[in-house]
């Protein structure tokens, strides 16, 4: 019972940053339809900002996750700019294998310029864990789940209640009315690429100094929001939270009792199970965006 | 305008990539050796310090006036962590850039693609980390191991298992060839001195969340963890089984696991651990050749590479020293006589002696030195000679 | 005309290429075109006629590329035997993903295709006792044809060269007949395409097979090549690569990608050529923006669109 548990722990500390890289996603696949193989990119990117600012520049945790989702924005904006906005208006293969070479040269980039070797980030929670019962749980990964839900707060605020989160959910739900009503499409493709890569970001410096930061962290985070994206249904911020949570426990249920060489497995399997049964996701019957 | 342009600069791209080969070798030419490592992809780091220590034996042989008068030239390749880019890797540097020795390719499964190439053109190589035992069983008279398989490992550890105080053991190790044949070697080591296996888990090569196995492990009740994976992921179990409160000795096999790096990176999760190394270069009067181990660390140092490389950087070292040898002994850069060579090699690298025994099907026996092996100990922070081995 | 000038003149440099090429190891790359050719033509069958991207097609890679190997080593079969078994255990797991999917497009095809490969590769990491795990299948025989093994590159490069040739015949034959077209009506209209009659299932299912099959084919062919198989074949990257090659050479013609494939074969080689080995992989990921900057149709159509001018 404690050994079950302790997994459901685990699990929801790990669905957490799912839920984080996947409401990032959602945002730019679900709303923007950009298959966009870079995301796990910028999850790196906010873990190295997140080390530079801490480890060489010294400067204090939040004020590093602040730089970090900074990166993150900056980047994106600078990516949708160049790259996606001369590209609008042609097939989603084509801009998914712009961002397959962004991808690929941001990796190698980021390997060049730190070296393959992994870092760790410091932080300044203590490493003893906490004891409630059986339980134990590292004060660093409470912080983590507690910001993530934070940030996932203030994501679905500025969606829902926000100017801009209405003329973002306007331009994706019709752009040419939205464009006749005065509404700068360019400008608001541009800031949720962003956001999307900010939250992206968010969720690599939160995690950076969970694990540690290295060029390929990314790939499997991208391979993970996909997954939770499409399971919460895309453009859906709630379903892509509960999707998170739902993904995390699943993969540590299956390492913990099924096999931990199968773990990864363990997640495809209910992701295969899931849409044989809900073939337009978890929670199709929510509202397609928000 | 533009297109044309991107469009003749990709075609020319290509065409420079089908010229052919650039012209013979003269008596005065370098010699060149060919190194193939993943320099890129999730083990980059490894690839990279094995290829520095490379380049620290390529400076000395040429500062010593280099070998039968001719300097060497290191061509270095990368595998991509990829068994297919491994064996591209091999046919280019054969064909293309001739080179008559190789040294690589780290991981086994690398290894095991460029094998097939060796036997087709007949070029020597010499393998310095892969630790697969099927590499020197296959029968593939080029192939030439500096490295030890997991089971010379294993017999490495075993006068000390008594001293360890291990009665009941566990096995984490990362999902690979070389994972898993450790726990393989280890888990026979150890049931012939009598010892209990409780539970034997994996991780993928990627994962960082080992929590669900780390909480299984906790329940058989166990008083040891054998690790064997990359430092990263040493780091993580770590830290992790910091987390969960997982009071046990921890051993780590493979020689990979840095142990400078994990004291940096865990703190005091890495303390009381015990490493099996290959190299120790918080001691390098202890090594059998104290002076070269010693010249070897503070060259190194000067050039500013990381400290933490050194227990995989010297592996670099050893395998160029051991290819210029057998290209002094054989007297011509040509590889027949390179292999032949190398059966008379006997020299002492950073690691110890390097000497090469039969192995494999007779007749066409592979290459099987016996290298020397280690075991530290993280104490106060800092790497020791093992508690039990103190007098 | 020119093109089929072009067409002539490829055909003729291919079947001469062992006396023209300057290496083997040139002739080692092109091998690798050729099989990658085939991949390229099997992902295009689903991604450029269908309109849904798999982006699990390694794992048919794989299985087939397994099949060959463990047939050949624990049961001794001959080459010509086990290449259409690995045919058709790629198509059967074609045919499973195709029934599996069946009321998912879009992205959630592409889910379930990314998962299934997921599964795939998994099982071959874990599952020792056939597959040997990570410690891989060395020593894949090469193929015999009667007293010769085909065990030099050249020969090896005529039978990829007939394999390559065969899956561009098959996609052609497919791609003009009447499934062909059916195919292309459900990829641009598939409501309209059902009202006719058209069983978009059904045509999916039946694209999926064939796609996986050819795949199936080439991972044969790379197992009896390369004569040693890891689960590294189920890698994404292998994936991601067939992507570049269909895409970038043009999907839903034929020509795109073969070009696509020759293309993005040559280009790591040629890089690793004129480039130090830091620079490699960031040059790549540039050039490909670069390439689908300007190119964004793909090669072939911008080609074509070029001629027409």
């Amino acid at each position: 019972m404690e050994q079950l548990l302790q997994h459901l722990v685990n699990g929801l500390v790990l669905g957490g940053t799912y839920a984080l890289l996947g409401i990032g996603l959602t945002l730019i696949f679900g709303l923007m339809s950009v298959v966009n193989f870079a995301h796990g990119e910028f999850y790196t990117l906010g873990a190295y900002a997140a080390f530079a600012a801490l480890a060489l520049a010294g400067l204090p945790f939040f004020a590093a996750l602040l730089a970090a989702i900074a990166a993150g924005a900056l980047l994106g904006a600078l990516c949708e700019r160049t790259l996606l906005r001369p590209l609008r208006g042609h097939s989603i293969d084509t801009i998914m294998l712009v961002m397959i070479g962004v991808w690929i040269a941001m990796q190698n980039a980021e390997l060049l310029a730190w070296g393959g070797v992994a870092r760790s980030i410091p932080h300044p929670f203590p490493t003893a864990p906490l004891t409630l019962g059986p339980l134990n749980i590292a004060p660093l990964r409470l912080f983590v789940v507690l910001t993530a839900a934070a940030l996932i707060g203030l994501a679905w605020l500025l969606i829902q209640k926000t100017r801009l989160g209405t003329a973002m959910r306007a331009t994706f739900q019709d752009r040419d009315t939205a464009a006749l009503m005065g509404v700068p499409i360019g400008k608001i493709h541009t800031v949720t690429f962003a956001f999307g890569s900010a939250l992206a970001a968010a969720a690599g410096a939160l995690l950076g100094p969970v694990f540690l930061a290295y060029p390929s962290m990314g790939d499997l985070a991208s391979l993970k929001a996909f997954s939770v994206v499409i399971l919460g249904g895309l453009g859906n911020l709630a379903g892509a939270t509960l999707g998170g949570l739902l993904l995390g426990v699943a993969e540590e249920l299956g390492a913990g009792y099924v096999s931990s060489g199968y773990r990864d497995a363990v997640g495809f399997v209910a992701i295969i199970l899931v849409l044989l049964f809900r073939p337009a996701g978890l929670f199709a019957r929510a509202e397609r965006i928000g | 305008m533009c297109k044309r342009l991107i469009s003749t600069a990709l075609v020319g791209l290509v065409a420079l990539a089908l010229l052919p080969a650039g012209g013979g070798a003269q008596s005065s030419a370098p010699i060149k050796i060919g190194v193939i490592e993943p320099l890129s992809g999730p083990v980059a780091a490894s690839g990279n310090y094995v290829r520095m220590g490379a380049e620290i034996a390529r400076d000395w042989v040429n500062a010593r006036g280099g070998v039968n008068g001719r300097k060497i030239e290191l061509q270095i390749e990368d595998n991509k962590s990829d068994p297919k880019e491994a064996a591209s890797a091999a046919e280019k540097l054969i064909v293309r850039d001739k080179v008559p020795a190789i040294m690589g390719a780290w991981g086994s499964s690398m290894t095991l693609a460029a094998m097939p190439k060796l036997e087709e053109y007949g070029v020597p190589m010499v393998v310095e980390t892969s630790s697969a035992a099927s590499v020197t069983k296959r029968g593939n008279p080029w192939v030439f191991r500096i490295s030890p398989p997991s089971e010379m490992e294993a017999l490495g550890l075993e006068q000390y298992v008594d001293k360890l105080g291990v009665k009941k053991v566990d096995f984490l190790a990362v999902n690979t060839d070389w994972g898993r044949g450790s726990i393989q070697a280890f888990g026979d080591m150890l049931r012939r001195k009598g010892v209990q296996v409780g539970a034997a888990e994996f991780m993928e090569q990627s994962a960082t969340d080992m929590n669900a196995q780390l909480t299984k492990i906790k329940q058989t009740g166990g008083d040891t963890l054998f690790l064997t994976t990359a430092v990263e992921q040493i780091t993580l179990v770590l830290k992790q089984g910091q987390e969960q409160r997982l009071a046990r000795k921890i051993v780590t096999t493979g020689g990979s696991s840095s142990p400078t790096q994990l004291i940096k990176q865990a703190g005091a999760a890495a303390e009381g651990s015990y490493h099996i190394v290959f190299f120790m270069p918080w001691f390098p009067e202890a090594m059998p050749d104290g002076r070269l181990a010693k010249a070897f660390v503070d060259e190194w140092t000067k050039r500013g590479n990381p400290f933490e490389g050194l227990t995989e950087g010297f592996r670099g070292h050893d395998g160029i020293a051991t290819i210029v040898e057998a290209v002094k002994l054989a007297g011509r850069d040509e590889p027949k006589a390179i292999q032949e060579a190398l059966w008379k090699v006997s020299i002492t690298g950073v690691n110890g002696p390097i000497k090469f025994e039969k192995d494999g099907p007779a007749g066409k026996e592979s290459g099987q030195s016996k290298p020397s092996i280690f075991i530290v100990q993280v104490r106060d922070g800092k790497v020791a000679l093992p508690d039990f081995l103190k007098k | 005309m020119i093109a089929r000038a072009a067409v002539a003149l490829g055909a003729v440099a291919a079947v001469a290429a062992p006396l023209w090429v300057a290496n083997p190891y040139h002739l080692h790359v092109l091998i690798m075109a050729g099989i990658f050719t085939i991949l390229a033509l099997s992902l295009n069958l689903l991604l450029g006629y269908t309109g849904q991207l798999s982006l699990g097609h390694a794992a048919f890679f794989g299985i087939g590329a397994y099949t060959s190997a463990l047939l050949a080593l624990r049961l001794s079969w001959s080459f010509w035997l086990a290449l259409p078994a690995a045919a058709l255990a790629s198509g059967l797991a074609g045919w499973a993903i195709g029934r599996l999917a069946l009321k998912l497009r879009g992205a959630y095809f592409v889910l379930v295709t990314i998962s299934f490969a997921g599964v795939i590769s998994l099982v071959s990491i874990n599952w020792m006792d056939l597959t040997n795990g990570p410690l891989g299948l060395p020593g894949v025989p090469p193929p015999t044809l009667g007293p010769w093994t085909l065990r030099t590159k050249t020969a090896y490069w005529y039978l990829v060269l007939a394999g390559a040739a065969l899956s561009y015949l098959v996609c052609h034959r497919l791609v003009t007949s009447r499934i062909g077209r059916a195919l292309v009506a459900l990829r641009d209209n598939e409501p309209l395409a059902e009202s006719v009659g058209i069983d978009g299932t059904r045509y999916l299912v039946l694209a999926a097979v064939i796609s996986a099959a050819m795949a199936g084919v080439a991972g044969s062919l790379y197992a009896h090549y390369t004569r040693f198989v890891s689960p590294e074949v189920f890698l994404f990257s292998y994936t991601v690569t067939m992507v570049i090659m269909v895409i970038a050479g043009g999907q839903g013609t034929l020509a795109g990608p073969v070009v696509g494939a020759l293309l993005f074969t040559a280009l790591p080689e040629a890089l690793r050529e004129a480039v130090a080995w830091q620079w490699q992989m960031l040059a790549y990921g540039v050039v490909l923006v670069l390439f689908v900057f300007f190119l964004p149709r793909g090669l072939v159509p911008a080609l074509a669109a070029w001629r027409r001018r």
